[in-house]
């Protein structure tokens, strides 16, 4: 059965390899150089190559990170498009953010020693979420960078794979006080630096955590009923001493078609990028979604629709809820309250952020400032996701590791 | 762990919820609301693509062309100013100036987008342009025209002119208008906005017309009311202000036909008094007052009924029509429609017919209900009503002799306007004629002095054309 299911995979790699195939060879008629010859052969093989060598190597989930590289290729294809230099950049952080995703799947198989270290990295956690705060630099309204030598960082997404630890940790140790506390401190950073997207998904992925771990739901109805009430008087509040660009994405949210030409413009253009782009799309570098503000990050879903269709954005949530559902599957069969609380908290960030930021697109819900997945464009964004996904394959490594153990010992108990 | 792992299937379904709320959310915004993002002035792309295809032409009921390509790729118009000038809130204009004209709204036909998706593939492959569809639309350019000539000079106001059993318009104008071949800098800058299109976006208290509503919730919901009779002193005295009738006329002891009739803002106020808030505004919400207009063919300004918690001053001032009542001249021409159609409203449409080049139908009239707000007899009965307004009432000068019509005039209070804003709402109650009306002429005075004979105008004028 396990040699069955391997080869299903394999299919699935092989027709998402000859997509990625037919894209750059697309891009390639497009503009021939030499830099997109070697795009053309390096992405579609470093594709294939990571989706198929790793799950021999190590025991994880091979369709989940079939599906992860398969994202972040699609996200280096739609820069590349956009900028070829852009594309080169993310390929580059994806190589990189996959180290750090092996690292991360290490660091989870061998956890032990987190907890040695686990009172430094707590504090390492909010000195780095502090920095902004005090020495950060302000881009699209939010102070949510550290800029080092030519580098620029987005603490809040380091801190991500931070949060999911030390809340687990704390979680499963019944210290549900210490870690609402935790959470909160780092909630207020997040406040203090502007990023009021980044801060939704903090809140929703500490409030899932902490429902699971305590059942209680009247709890987390205490929770959702406090942040939507917070939200409404703190808006209120904040309108008037200096939160300027949150008040004006509210009215772009209510009528942006009222003021497309300033507040709404982000959302308007977004909404006609992706009915410009019709069922099936205009086609991969035949698009007109040039007027979308930060197409490469926050935009960019609206961009691919445009050129390769709604069909393929209604596949691309399908998709990301398939990465949700079976890192939702490895919290299900993990044996630790701690293995599970991480697994789930590392879904519920990806699965939450692609509602924030979709939403959005959108305009369900006021824009913000989040990034998609890996397919946004930014090393930080795209790293902190790979090593959210790291975590989550690291509980799958231990699940298989122990089911391998159980089965062992049972045939030994028939013997 | 086995309790953790059932909270966590709640987590589950809640992310996943949101997930597929995300698809269900963007299919009901893109099929509801696609058309009015994609042909908005704010489309770009909409521009760039009149150089990749021959937009097609623009026809009226009788296939007279408004708009079409010549063979240099310039877009003409009808060559009569008057037509052009008539139509052009309808039609539109090259640069989009009217916002929703059928050359940006139909945008979809007339250039070809709705062509299957290899034939777009083959012409741009083969480097030739697309051939968009012509679209036959439901107004008549003459009868349009004709309208024009009969509004009031250098006024502003609209006039819609339906087909109240299909829902087809067959004029719709709005006032100022402008040439769409000759767009010069005067015009642009015109205070009074000749771009704007007061017909479906000019959102005002519809005054007295507005009693046709208030009739409609008293017939609902108070019985006997026909035999009942109704004192009117002459005036309501509120603190702030009185409510009087128009020429401080005391009506004394009056049935509910002869204050219709007469129009006596004492009675409907008392009446909008004793049936109170709640039914006037469900009434209202039957009417579509407060709903979210998503029409096919054009763009309809949604109206509003004015917010809860109000005064009793409010209250009667809203049952006559005044208050903070928002409703555009599209929307009461179809109130005055339903009233014809024995009760039924019918979608306002524009489009006949779209047709490719190869002559075939890409799109038909499909007449469709909107709402159902009155019931035959409560409909039979406001008609009678309107009937007598126009015979002995208010209406007079709306009559054509020899011929069935039913009308309520309105005359409108609004700040800061020297007069009051003229309106009429009225049909011709023949199944062979079966059209609705609203004439709206701001800041002229009384609407059965100023609208009214306009109206009776274009009674005749449709009757000319049967």
């Amino acid at each position: 059965m396990d040699n069955k299911h391997k080869r299903s995979n394999h299919s699935l790699v092989a027709t998402i390899t000859l997509f990625i195939v037919s894209c750059f060879v697309l891009l390639l008629l497009k503009e021939l150089t030499l830099q997109s010859v070697m795009m053309l052969a390096l992405v579609p093989g470093g594709f294939y190559f990571l989706s198929t060598f790793i799950p021999q190597k190590f025991s994880v989930d091979g369709l989940l990170l079939t599906l992860v590289n398969f994202l972040c290729c699609i996200g280096i294809i739609v820069l590349y498009r956009m900028n070829p230099q852009y594309g080169v950049n993310q390929a580059i952080n994806f190589l990189a953010g996959f180290l750090a995703m092996i690292l991360c799947m290490l660091g989870i198989r061998y956890i032990e020693a987190f907890k040695l270290f686990r009172i430094p990295f707590t504090m390492a956690c909010i000195a780095v979420m502090l920095a902004p705060v005090l020495i950060g630099k302000e881009i699209h309204g939010a102070k949510a960078w550290l800029t080092l030598g030519r580098f620029s960082v987005q603490p809040s997404e380091l801190v991500k794979v931070g949060l999911v630890l030390v809340n687990g940790y704390l979680l499963s140790k019944r210290k549900l006080l210490v870690s609402i506390t935790f959470s909160a401190i780092m909630l207020l950073l997040l406040l203090l630096q502007k990023d009021m997207g980044t801060a939704l998904l903090y809140y929703a992925v500490a409030l899932m955590m902490m429902y699971v771990s305590t059942g209680s739901l009247s709890f987390f109805l205490a929770g959702v009923v406090g942040a939507t009430g917070t939200v409404v008087v703190g808006y209120q509040l904040l309108k008037r001493i200096g939160f300027a660009h949150l008040s004006r994405r509210v009215t772009a949210w209510l009528s942006p078609w009222h003021t497309y030409q300033d507040e709404g413009y982000q959302t308007v253009q977004s909404l006609l990028a992706i009915v410009n782009g019709g069922l099936f799309g205009l086609g991969l570098g035949a698009g007109n979604a040039s007027n979308i503000p930060v197409r490469e990050a926050d935009s960019i879903f609206p961009f691919m629709v445009n050129e390769f269709g709604m069909i393929f954005g209604v596949c691309l949530i399908l998709i990301y809820t398939v990465i949700f559902v079976r890192g939702i599957g490895i919290a299900l069969r993990a044996r630790q309250k701690f293995f599970s609380l991480i697994a789930l908290g590392c879904s519920v960030f990806i699965g939450f952020q692609v509602f924030v930021i979709i939403g959005g697109n959108i305009n369900l819900i006021p824009i913000t400032g989040v990034t998609l997945p890996f397919i946004s464009y930014g090393g930080t964004s795209l790293l902190s996701s790979l090593c959210i996904v790291g975590v989550l394959q690291g509980v799958e490594w231990v699940n298989r590791t122990q089911m391998a153990l159980d089965a062992r010992m049972a045939y030994c108990r028939e013997d | 762990m086995k309790r953790l792992r059932q909270t966590i299937r709640k987590v589950v379904l809640m992310i996943v919820g949101l997930l597929l709320l995300l698809i269900v959310f963007g299919a009901v915004s893109v099929t509801t609301q696609g058309n009015r993002w994609f042909s908005s002035a704010a489309n770009t792309y909409l521009r760039d693509r009149k150089t990749a295809a021959i937009p097609g032409s623009i026809l009226d009921r009788r296939g007279v062309v408004l708009a079409s390509t010549d063979d240099e790729g310039r877009r003409t118009y009808h060559p009569d100013e008057k037509v052009r000038k008539a139509c052009v809130h309808v039609v539109g204009d090259r640069e989009n100036n009217v916002g929703f004209g059928a050359e940006s709204f139909m945008a979809n036909y007339l250039y070809g987008f709705n062509t299957p998706y290899i034939r777009q593939v083959v012409a741009m492959l083969r480097g030739e342009k697309l051939l968009g569809n012509h679209v036959m639309l439901s107004i008549d350019g003459e009868v349009s025209a004709k309208i024009a000539n009969v509004f009031p000079q250098g006024k502003k106001g609209a006039v819609v002119v339906m087909n109240y059993q299909t829902g087809e318009i067959i004029a719709l104008l709005s006032f100022p208008n402008f040439d769409p071949d000759n767009i010069t800098y005067t015009i642009k800058n015109d205070p009074a906005r000749p771009f704007w299109n007061n017909a479906t976006r000019w959102l005002s208290a519809p005054g007295s017309t507005f009693k046709v509503v208030t009739l409609a919730s008293t017939l609902r919901n108070m019985k006997g009311c026909q035999e009942r009779l109704f004192k009117c002193t002459g005036v309501i005295d509120f603190k702030s202000n009185q409510m009087r009738d128009a020429n401080q006329v005391v009506h004394g002891v009056i049935t509910l036909r002869d204050a219709f009739k007469e129009s006596c803002n004492v009675t409907f106020g008392n009446l909008a008094l004793e049936l109170g808030d709640r039914k006037l505004k469900r009434t209202a919400k039957a009417f579509g007052i407060g709903d979210h207009f998503l029409f096919s063919d054009l763009v309809v300004e949604n109206s509003s009924y004015p917010k809860n918690a109000r005064t009793n001053k409010q209250l009667a001032w809203t049952g006559v029509g005044q208050d903070a009542l928002a409703l555009t001249p599209m929307h009461m021409c179809m109130i005055a429609s339903a009233v014809a159609n024995d009760g039924v409203m019918m979608e306002p449409k524009l489009l006949l017919k779209a047709v490719d080049e190869n002559g075939k139908v890409r799109a038909d009239l499909e007449p469709h209900t909107v709402k159902k707000p009155l019931s035959k007899e409560e409909a039979d009965i406001i008609s009678d009503f309107m009937r007598e307004a126009i015979l002995s009432g208010t209406g007079m000068k709306a009559n054509v002799p020899g011929q069935r019509i039913c009308g309520k005039t309105g005359s409108a209070q609004v700040d800061g306007q020297a007069e009051t804003n003229a309106w009429f709402i009225g049909f011709i109650d023949e199944e062979s004629i079966p059209y609705a009306i609203c004439v709206a002429v701001m800041d002229v005075g009384g609407g059965g002095l100023v609208a009214a004979p306009v109206a009776g105008e274009i009674f005749k004028i449709l009757f000319d054309f049967q």
